[in-house]
């Protein structure tokens, strides 16, 4: 089962690797628009995400003959759209983690709960977080990425991530509450 | 998991709310995909008389030169820029050096030696202006067709001048000959 996943759209990725146009296109259209979101929640303006969306497509068909299905078309790209973007936050200088006292957070639980869950409301809440936080609740909450995943793509240690994370849902959860 | 976790994996989907401009990022996209027509060039037999020349005058290796237009890696236009950057100086430097070889040769006649020159500077001012328009267009591909074809004249140039200097020593040696 895992294999079939893996293998998805495979005939569209081999005939893109030869060149084939209209395979190419077809892929594009099939992520072109979770791709954009993905850059556009990382960056936040139209014309970047524009751009990190195009150049990814770019260089995912120029380096396609190395995509050997260790992980879905999908997953592939999108690793390539996320470490364009976060590139582009740091050529521009732009802080990906909060700096405050990383060594010493508190694990503690999250007792506020959500009063309502609405996703206009944590889509909203997430917008209004810090950048750093907000790029941690992405990619663990929305991209699906674990901390040794985030830590490789932020270029932070895994506890770092961790307790990022447990700040950034605190700090969302506070936000959603509000009214 | 808790709650928050839980909400925003069910409603997933929902939050991908843009909508990419797909015909104007695939319309950059496909630019920057097709193979450029220069790697044809570069196979061209005219060419290959130039290297050769060029070779032999600069001593130098045409190393950088063939890897510029190696697109199929994964470059970013700056490291592409960077690239043309160094073509346009090893040109620049290769141009000069043949212009100051033509003012300092005794043998070639004062009218050929204006005629070639203005042609250099004909060329030299089409050169910039390509330039110019490079940089606002990296990846415009007739543009950087046009800048090839300019290297095209100034190779052709100096093949010509160079058959003008041989034709003249035969003539000479002809001319001592008879006498």
């Amino acid at each position: 089962m895992k294999t079939n996943i893996l293998y998805t759209h495979k005939d569209l990725v081999e005939q893109s690797k030869s060149g084939d146009r209209n395979s190419q296109y077809r892929l594009y259209e099939l992520y072109v628009d979770s791709m954009y979101n993905v850059s556009m929640r990382i960056l936040n303006v139209k014309e970047d995400a524009e751009d990190i969306v195009q150049d990814s497509f770019v260089d995912a068909f120029k380096n396609l003959t190395s995509f050997r299905y260790e992980s879905t078309f999908g997953s592939w790209l999108k690793r390539i759209v996320i470490n364009k973007s976060i590139n582009h936050l740091k050529r521009k200088r732009i802080p990906l983690v909060p700096i405050e006292h990383h060594e010493y957070h508190i694990h503690e639980e999250i007792n506020d709960p959500v009063i309502a869950y609405d996703v206009h409301k944590v889509k909203t809440g997430i917008k209004k977080l810090p950048i750093g936080y907000r790029q941690i609740i992405n990619l663990y909450l929305i991209e699906g990425y674990d901390h040794i995943e985030i830590a490789e793509i932020l270029e932070i240690t895994v506890s770092t991530s961790k307790s990022q994370y447990h700040r950034a849902k605190k700090k969302l959860i506070k936000i959603i509450n509000t009214p | 998991m808790d709650d928050l976790e839980k909400f925003i994996k069910d409603n997933r989907p929902l939050f991908d709310e843009h909508k990419a401009d797909r015909a104007k990022i695939w319309e950059h996209i496909e630019s920057q995909i097709d193979t450029p027509k220069s790697h044809r060039f570069w196979r061209s037999p005219l060419l290959k008389i130039a290297a050769t020349i060029l070779i032999i005058i600069s001593g130098g290796s045409l190393y950088k030169f063939s890897t510029v237009y190696d697109f199929n890696q994964t470059q970013q236009n700056n490291a592409v820029y960077h690239e043309l950057h160094d073509i346009d100086r090893y040109y620049k430097s290769l141009v000069s050096f043949q212009v100051q070889l033509v003012k300092n040769n005794q043998k070639l006649q004062p009218e050929d030696k204006k005629e070639f020159l203005s042609f250099m500077d004909e060329l030299d001012t089409e050169y910039d202006l390509l330039k110019l328009e490079m940089a606002k267009n990296l990846n415009n591909e007739y543009i950087l067709e046009a800048i090839i074809n300019n290297y095209k004249k100034r190779i052709e140039l100096i093949e010509n001048l160079l058959k003008q200097v041989n034709n003249s020593k035969k003539m000479n040696s002809n001319e001592d000959y008879i006498l």
